[in-house]
């Protein structure tokens, strides 16, 4: 045992786990973050994965960081600077596009060339949007009431829980029930007539998820887009200057300017508890570290089955784990690019090329990219979310050269004959064979390329299942169910264990709110 | 015409039967007006082979809410329950039985899986306690967060309450279930693939998705409710005959006093000022009546019936947009007798007998319909009415009800049903039977195909959806038919709804009818 005493330890520095030590270290409290890569970031990472070219290896945009993290920890003076990404460009199989600009008049201008109805009804949708969002909004910094408890707090949470509810008035309650439960495709089938509008919205509620968008539950995603603030601006979506390690390194910047203490190389095996109370943690290189509070940001299956006995642990809450969701279907792939690739739809340089670029054709599209998933198998034509963050910041590659960051799915983490290394170069060839139906130039222009499967990023990220929210972001994984049924609250059955990970409300997304709550939790209960 | 006239009711289906005995009950005169030559709406059997009777769009007897025949002081028909209420087929002349005697299916289950076959019991118990829990929200107006009365506090508070009942585990389940998958749901606990299939088709039954999709759990429950315990599919049947429960609904409205017209098609709901004031029959008559209250389905009811410039148009176009997507077709079979040495156990001819032993298969079969095509390879579920009442063909013949999905309403490009594409699929089930059921097709006298446009045109259902509107979350509850209407009374006073597409929706005889009905007499009251 080291001899200096800590209050608390933090297993893993990704955003989530950042952000509670910070939190637990600005309270007073001595905290000691432990990291097994040699970076902070967890999947929020930048790295020169080749020489001269930096990637946001894993998680690449960022909207929804809640922005009272960002006020309380002071980011932007930890180096927090999210420039805009103005733009999503939708490349259309017959050499057409579909854009939406930072200037919402060229916007409606741009739709309305394709429907004059689509134009007249996305005033009335964004505002409907924004005040679902308005709506959503304090459910996410909300620590989840237990509808089967009777303590008092658990009670007086789901009475200002369900005051909040009728609070919206029916019809904004009935629009969000239909949020929750309908399908994307479903629901812009009731605003919309444009396919490839469609399609494009509709792509942003399958992220992350093992579900198509005609899947019931993919609506509510929808709500994302309008929930970002950027400089107190809905909607927008951002690129960290330096990549989205960037943002991982501020947090943790801010959390050393606490106090907290942040050791990379340092991975815990497991943590110690005796007497159902946690009391350190065992590193795998032997070390053990004493601490009355250990809190977990892995995912649950981690944080329940791996760094603890599970023998230590209620039964039903172990099932519950173990009935969890992950199903990682998404991949990424990386590229280092010789020089601009040039879309046939929007030829020659632009501003389109400092935005964001969806390959979203159709609903029918993703959809049979889905059903490709179904069946154990990557997506022959997947869709892609595509951004050139060198536009924006030309820092992440070397002069005149390019990074490209294409975000892919569906990719199973479970595909039928695994993840072979044929297997993710065939994945790596089918996005970039698709990619150039719409940029022919682009294979001729890639030096470098990084295909990561949800196996890869399980290996590297340590996030099972290689699911990007350390678990489905679906209705039955939401709020009071997440992770599991009477254990939302950030504790575990084990005293001294907590969970501040993506895995708890409100789930990932890099918006560091279950690493507040957690930390808040804690320092309230230790308060009572 | 000098006959006193209170309330209109538009069909003879248990609905319209319901609501009409229950406002005769209040002392209202009560006519009820029904398109087809006789009543029973979707559960009325239809001769369609000399001698061969069978209800197209009724295959398995529906729930009758007791708190219903206890309001209504109904003689409750008597409901028999097969030994085994499901058999899945998993090769030609194989088969795997589910009884509702658990221990006994356990037994069956053993063979695939011990595992399974543990935790079979357990499940039955857990599904029925959770069914159970539907069954009470299934018997009184659907509460809704949103509206501000102090009853819809109250029965909130209420449902809390119940739900806490169930206990911390199950409760958490139950809100866990809801919005799952059913494939999820099966996956969480098993691992034989015929055994999760089965069972998954209750999931998406008359629904236009596959297993996969979020909400199938919900439906999986929905068709549980009033099931018998230890079943994982349907209620059983009413022992006097296929239609015992509209028989009993009937002798009941017309023991109070009802008027039934049969024959009558309503063409259009009279309103002036925004109240109704009758309705126009096809034949040009009009009757008058002050209060009209509909079974049709929503979209028929207020697009079809009434003149939209009486409507909101944000209303009509939430009517416009209720999922309708009839996707089930069926085959009925007039056989000259039962094919032997098929393998099928006696005890399974009385259940549901599935042909899907793969849940990727029920996936596939609902991708097809995702692009508007029908499957290749469709989901099909028999029951043989005849075992049940001899009475329903000649001495020692039978009938067979195949259900197939998916035969979605809307097809691609614009196709329609014709012909051949229903011969095709009516071929197409025909086989899958023979090859699960060797020696069928020699049996088949005769056949009579109906599709989803069949279903609309025969029967008045919007996109030939037998649900009056899937149930989907998004269109269920306080949701149902759309949100803000789901009290029974229309934006137009005097016009209501108390058809399947109203709460408790499909499968539950009766109820929507009754619970409208209710709500008439409380705004005459007040």
């Amino acid at each position: 045992m080291t001899a200096r005493r800590y209050d608390a330890i933090v297993v893993g520095a990704g955003h989530n786990g950042l952000v509670a030590a910070a939190y637990l270290a600005r309270a007073g409290r001595r905290v000691l973050v432990l990291e097994r890569r040699p970076l902070v970031g967890g999947a929020a990472v930048t790295e020169e994965v080749f020489p001269g070219f930096k990637f946001s290896v894993f998680s690449y945009v960022v909207s929804l960081l809640r922005p009272e993290i960002i006020r309380e920890l002071d980011l932007p003076r930890h180096g927090l600077q999210i420039l805009p990404l103005e733009s999503t460009v939708t490349p259309l199989d017959h050499g057409d596009y579909l854009a939406s600009w930072a200037d919402p008049d060229e916007t409606r201008r741009e739709l309305c060339r394709h429907s004059p109805r689509d134009a007249e009804a996305m005033g009335v949708f964004g505002r409907l949007m924004q005040h679902m969002a308005m709506a959503v909004k304090p459910i996410l910094s909300m620590v989840p009431p237990d509808p089967g408890s009777l303590a008092p707090s658990d009670l007086a949470g789901l009475l200002r829980f369900g005051r909040h509810m009728r609070g919206l008035g029916p019809e904004r309650f009935h629009a969000l029930f239909k949020l929750m439960t309908m399908s994307s495709a479903d629901y812009l089938d009731e605003w919309f007539e444009f396919g490839p509008l469609k399609a494009t919205k509709s792509a942003s509620g399958i992220i992350g998820t093992f579900l198509g968008p005609r899947s019931p539950g993919t609506a509510y995603v929808l709500l994302h887009h309008y929930m970002g603030e950027i400089d107190g601006a809905f909607r927008a979506w951002g690129f960290q200057k330096g990549g989205t390690g960037a943002i991982s390194d501020a947090i943790a910047g801010a959390a050393r300017a606490c106090g907290a203490e942040i050791r990379t190389d340092a991975a815990v095996e497991r943590v110690l508890v005796r007497g159902g109370h946690a009391t350190g943690v065992a590193l795998a290189s032997g070390e053990e570290i004493a601490a009355p509070v250990v809190m977990s940001g892995l995912d649950p299956r981690r944080t329940f089955t791996q760094l603890v006995d599970p023998g230590e642990l209620p039964a039903d809450l172990v099932e519950g784990v173990r009935r969890f969701k992950f199903r990682g279907s998404s991949a990424k792939v990386n590229l280092a690019l010789a020089g601009l690739p040039e879309f046939t739809c929007l030829p020659g340089p632009g501003p389109h090329l400092r935005g964001a670029f969806s390959i979203s054709p159709s609903v029918e599209y993703l959809e049979r990219a889905y059903d490709d998933a179904k069946y154990g198998d990557f997506s022959r034509r997947p869709y892609m979310d595509i951004v050139l963050p060198s536009m924006i910041d030309p820092g992440m590659a070397p002069p005149g050269k390019h990074v490209m960051s294409i975000f892919v799915q569906y990719a199973p983490y479970a595909r039928t004959g695994g993840w072979t290394d044929a297997a993710r170069d065939a994945l790596g060839d089918a996005v970039v064979e698709t990619l150039a139906r719409y940029a022919p130039n682009l294979p001729s222009l890639i030096l470098h390329r990084q295909v990561l499967t949800p196996l890869d990023v399980e290996r590297i990220t340590g996030l099972s299942e290689g699911n990007i929210f350390q678990g489905e972001l679906a209705l039955h994984q939401l709020f009071f169910l997440r992770p599991v049924p009477a254990w939302a609250r950030y504790r575990t059955p084990i005293r001294g264990y907590w969970q501040c990970g993506a895995g708890t409300h409100p789930g990932g997304g890099i918006m560091g709110a279950s690493g507040r709550l957690a930390a808040n939790e804690l320092l309230g209960s230790a308060a009572r | 015409m000098s006959e006193r006239r209170d309330v209109i009711v538009i069909g003879a289906g248990a609905n319209g039967l319901a609501a009409a005995a229950t406002l005769a009950r209040a002392g209202l005169a009560v006519t009820v007006l029904e398109r087809s030559p006789a009543i029973g709406g979707l559960r009325r059997t239809v001769e369609f082979a000399p001698g061969f009777h069978a209800a197209p769009t009724a295959a398995t007897s529906g729930w009758l809410p007791p708190a219903l025949a206890r309001d209504l002081s109904l003689s409750v028909p008597v409901r028999t329950v097969p030994d085994i209420s499901l058999t899945v087929a998993l090769a030609p002349g194989d088969f795997l039985p589910f009884p509702h005697d658990s221990r006994l299916a356990a037994d069956a289950i053993r063979r695939h899986s011990v595992r399974d076959a543990a935790a079979w019991p357990a499940f039955t118990a857990q599904v029925g306690k959770l069914a159970g829990f539907l069954a009470d929200l299934y018997q009184r107006p659907a509460p809704d967060v949103a509206t501000t009365g102090l009853r819809d506090v109250a029965g909130l508070l209420r449902i809390g309450l119940r739900l806490r009942a169930l206990g911390r585990a199950d409760m958490a389940e139950f809100l866990r279930i809801v919005p799952m998958s059913v494939r999820e749901l099966l996956d969480d606990r098993f691992d034989c693939e015929p055994l999760k299939a089965a069972v998954a088709a209750g999931g998406v039954r008359d629904l236009c998705q596959g297993p996969r999709a979020g909400g199938t759990g919900f439906v999986f429950l929905h068709h549980l409710v009033g099931a018998a315990p230890g079943s994982v599919r349907d209620r059983g049947y009413w022992r006097d005959g296929p239609e015992a429960d509209v028989a009993a609904l009937d002798a009941l409205a017309r023991r109070t006093g009802v008027t039934i017209r049969t024959d009558t098609a309503v063409s259009r709901i009279l309103v002036h000022d925004d109240a109704v004031t009758g309705v126009a029959l096809a034949t040009g008559e009009e009757l008058a009546a002050t209060q009209v209250l509909s079974t049709a389905d929503p979209a028929a009811t207020l697009l079809g019936m009434v003149d939209p410039v009486w409507l909101d148009p944000e209303l009509v176009h939430a009517v416009r947009h209720i999922k309708f997507r009839g996707a089930t077709a069926v085959v009925l079979y007039a056989l000259d007798a039962l094919p032997e040495r098929t393998g099928l156990p006696a005890a399974s001819l009385a259940g549901v007998v599935s042909l899907t032993p793969q849940l990727d298969a029920l996936e596939r079969a609902a991708d097809a319909a995702k692009y508007g095509d029908v499957s290749e390879h469709p989901h099909v579920e028999i029951v043989m009415p005849s075992v049940r009442w001899p009475a329903v063909a000649p001495a020692g013949k039978h009938v067979v009800i195949a259900r197939a999905q998916y035969a979605p309403y809307r097809l691609k490009n614009g196709e329609t049903w014709d012909g051949a594409r229903r011969e095709a699929l009516a071929d197409r089930v025909s086989h899958l039977i023979d090859t699960a059921v060797p020696g069928f097709l020699d049996r088949v006298l005769h056949r009579a195909m109906f599709t989803p446009a069949d279903f609309e045109a025969r029967y008045g259902l919007t996109e030939g959806a037998l649900t009056h509107g899937e149930l989907t979350l998004d269109q269920v509850l306080f949701m149902r038919p759309i949100p803000g209407l789901a009290h029974y009374a229309m934006p137009l006073t005097g016009l209501y709804l108390g058809g399947a597409g109203a709460h408790p929706g499909p499968g539950v005889v009766g109820a929507a009818g009754w619970l409208a009905a209710r709500r008439v007499l409380r705004e005459r009251t007040t």
